[in-house]
């Protein structure tokens, strides 16, 4: 008989876990605060009843941070360590890589489990704000003594706004620039490229520069290097991506042809790796392993070039070439400091928030080196941040800036435009054929918007 | 009409044998019935974002679906794959396990070899071997002086990830055949030897009738394992790989249209294609194996 009673007991329990276990999940959706500790929970309704100053309740809250390049870690925690002096709100920043950054992301939105603070970018942040599954900022902004929105490129702060209200606050600003290997340049007798290069010389020189085993090319591009790649070359020939209103391809304009043509030459003469090697191989680490003579990069990879010892010893840095017409264009975007709407500490969130994109902090972004800062002014700090390169060509490159093509679909007609171009990168399409088909599918894409 | 008499033994024993398998009918309906059924209810929608304002739509997803060259290309790769790894994996296996099985020096050590790739992540397996198979820099072409492009060649790059699925899955069916293996009564081999029967013939003969319950346990679930690969796929090929599109299998396709491109109901309607072609092989598997499964 004990023993009988006993397994009812632990089947009882068994059972009981299983369902508790469901039970509680519901909870959480309907109400995230009512799973946290009781301590987090009387900070929380002291928070919601506007009570922002309460210091010592903020103390027990930890907020998760998202972003996704490994390379800046080190530095935002030096920031974000900052922070926890001044407010005592302690944070905890995890790094996930770009591809599964936005599968998680979309799936935590999904399920209202989202990272406190995280990173935006203009690829995805249409889709987020129109859902209402981001943070609105707009009248803390307005209270705010540390935040000015017209402190930050407008551009910038458009990508992050919707309908008048503000969702983001701007982490950063990138260019483009040329890179290029001193050492191979020496080696071929080939001048070093200068303002003065326009992408005729840089085909040239590509050419020079690439030896016939294969051991060495001139230039790599990448298929999916759209930002730091051929979106260039297309403003600097007068062509477009999207159209202003967002419902057109650029791609079958004959402008765009022009600047896509600058490939179409690189590919004829060889003077790239093929598109298997470049698919194994990333750009960066075809430059480092000596493969490559010349590649245009973002701003954003210096946190990473400066720490490579083959990268500091033979490579330098200098403005991307011109049209003929002498058009010098750099694609440029910044990411956005956001907050989720459903956080359990949305104040706690703001004043990270408001901290991230204060003067302060934006300036010590700057010189560490982590990035180019948006704040208006910080450049000077950025281009100190480090001697190995000569930073200056991508601070030269903020003259005339085009900023990145998105929509509200933008990953679709990207994904759209690899597929579409890798077989002129095998060389089994010719450009013009696949640029026309390109715009076709990609117009289809956008009226579905 | 006889009444059925419900004893209080009887109602007790039904009693007490729901409690048991409780969690494991709660589990399958959690985890898998009620999953089914909402995939194919999400498959007639065309997705809002994050799984808000679907639309209903009807059949345009399988309209789509039957439009779409990359499907036809996926279900392809799908199964070319599956024919590369079951066959290999089962027919290697074997052997290992018929020579791990018996008395033999150094015998555990060998077993705990074959069986490390099972408790290595996935990921990190695949990791590892990008790097082997790189063309530039690789181990493989380096060490043999040659330069293939064994993930980035379409003809080549399906054979080269079932390399890496036949190499991780070993150890397993390593271990299912020598439970297999151990179950065989000695006797029969006492008998055979008796009669002159060659080792060879002792296999055919004894080992491979005895052992088809587990080959055929193995064979199923190594078809529904390969017909669902993914992991491999998506660690090895880049986007920008030209290889992809002779690689990508159904569950790929689904991963990009589920989640990358956040089109759910699109990407249900893919895996319906998935269930339908696994349910077709295992009954047709199971129709087999009257055939040639020996039951003792």
């Amino acid at each position: 008989m004990k023993k009988r009673i006993f397994t009812l007991l632990l089947c009882f329990a068994l059972v009981l876990g299983m369902t508790a276990c469901g039970d509680t999940k519901k909870d959480e959706k309907k109400a995230p605060e009512s799973n946290s500790t009781t301590e987090a929970n009387q900070s929380m309704e002291k928070t919601e009843k506007d009570e922002p100053k309460e210091s010592m309740t903020m103390d027990s809250v930890k907020l998760t941070v998202s972003i996704w390049d490994n390379n800046q870690k080190p530095g935002l925690e030096q920031i974000l360590a900052d922070f926890t002096a001044q407010t005592g709100i302690e944070t905890e920043i995890s790094v996930i890589s770009w591809d599964e950054y936005w599968t998680l992301l979309a799936s935590g939105a999904q399920g209202g489990k989202l990272p406190d603070v995280f990173w935006m970018h203009s690829n995805e942040s249409q889709r987020y704000m129109e859902n209402n599954m981001l943070l609105d900022l707009t009248d803390r902004i307005k209270n705010s003594q540390s935040i000015d929105m017209s402190k930050y490129p407008a551009d910038i702060a458009e990508l992050y706004a919707l309908d008048g209200k503000t969702f983001g606050i701007p982490k950063d600003i990138d260019t483009i620039a040329l890179w290029y290997n001193k050492t191979m340049f020496d080696e071929a007798g080939v001048k070093y490229p200068d303002d003065s290069w326009t992408w005729d010389d840089f085909v040239e020189a590509a050419k020079k520069l690439t030896k016939e085993d294969g051991s060495q090319y001139g230039c790599v591009i990448a298929v999916d290097n759209n930002q730091a790649g051929y979106y260039n070359m297309i403003y600097d020939y007068g062509g477009y991506v999207i159209s202003p209103d967002k419902k057109k391809s650029g791609y079958d304009d004959p402008n765009t042809l022009k600047g896509m043509s600058v490939i179409s030459r690189l590919l004829e003469a060889k003077a790239m790796p093929d598109l298997q090697t470049v698919s194994e191989n990333k750009t960066d680490v075809l430059m480092q392993s000596g493969k490559v003579a010349m590649a245009t990069q973002g701003s954003w990879m210096i946190a990473a070039f400066k720490d490579n010892e083959y990268m500091v010893n033979n490579f330098d840095v200098a403005v991307l070439p011109k049209s003929e017409d002498g058009k010098r264009i750099s694609i440029y975007n910044g990411l956005g400091w956001v907050a989720a709407a459903n956080t359990e500490h949305p104040e706690q969130a703001w004043r990270l928030l408001e901290y991230l994109g204060s003067k302060e902090a934006q300036i010590k972004q700057a010189d560490l080196g982590v990035t180019m800062s948006a704040y208006e002014g910080t450049s000077g700090n950025w281009i100190k941040s480090t001697d190995k390169f000569n930073l200056k060509a991508h601070l030269d490159m903020t003259k005339d800036m085009v900023i990145r093509p998105y929509s509200k679909k933008t990953v679709i007609w990207e994904n759209l435009s690899i597929d579409k171009l890798k077989p002129v990168w095998e060389g089994k399409v010719d450009m013009e054929t696949a640029l026309k088909e390109l715009a076709t599918e990609m117009n289809t894409i956008l009226s579905e918007e | 009409m006889r009444q059925a008499k419900i004893t209080s033994r009887s109602q007790n024993e039904f009693f007490w044998g729901w409690i048991f398998v409780l969690p494991t009918v709660l589990g399958l309906l959690i985890l898998n019935i009620i999953p089914i059924f909402s995939t194919i209810y999400q498959s007639f929608f065309k997705t809002g974002d994050f799984g808000k304002g679907n639309i209903f739509v009807g059949l345009a997803n399988y309209q789509k679906l039957l439009n779409d060259p990359l499907i036809i290309k996926a279900i392809g790769n799908t199964i070319k794959y599956a024919i590369i790894e079951v066959p290999f994996s089962i027919f290697i296996a074997l052997i290992l396990a018929s020579l791990l099985a018996g008395e033999r020096k150094g015998k555990s050590f060998y077993r705990t070899i074959f069986f490390l790739p099972m408790i290595a992540a996935p990921a990190a397996v695949a990791m590892v071997w990008r790097w082997l198979y790189n063309s530039e820099f690789g181990l493989i072409n380096n060490v043999f002086g040659i330069h293939v492009n064994w993930i980035s060649q379409p003809g080549l790059a399906t054979v080269s990830i079932a390399v890496i699925g036949i190499w991780s899955v070993l150890g397993y069916n390593i271990v299912l055949f020598i439970a297999g293996l151990q179950e065989i009564p000695k006797d029969y081999y006492e008998a055979a030897r008796i009669d002159g029967a060659s080792p060879i013939h002792q296999f055919f003969q004894i080992t491979i009738p005895l052992l088809s319950p587990t080959l055929f346990f193995v064979s199923v679930t190594r078809v529904i394992g390969a017909l669902q690969i993914f992991d491999l796929i998506y660690m090895v090929m880049d986007r920008t790989n030209p290889a992809l599109n002779d690689t990508q299998s159904l569950v790929y396709l689904f991963y990009k249209y589920s989640f990358r491109e956040g089109n759910l109901g699109y990407g249900s309607t893919v895996v319906m294609i998935l269930l339908l072609l696994t349910m077709l092989v295992t009954v047709f598997q199971l129709w087999a194996q009257k055939k040639w499964v020996h039951y003792y």
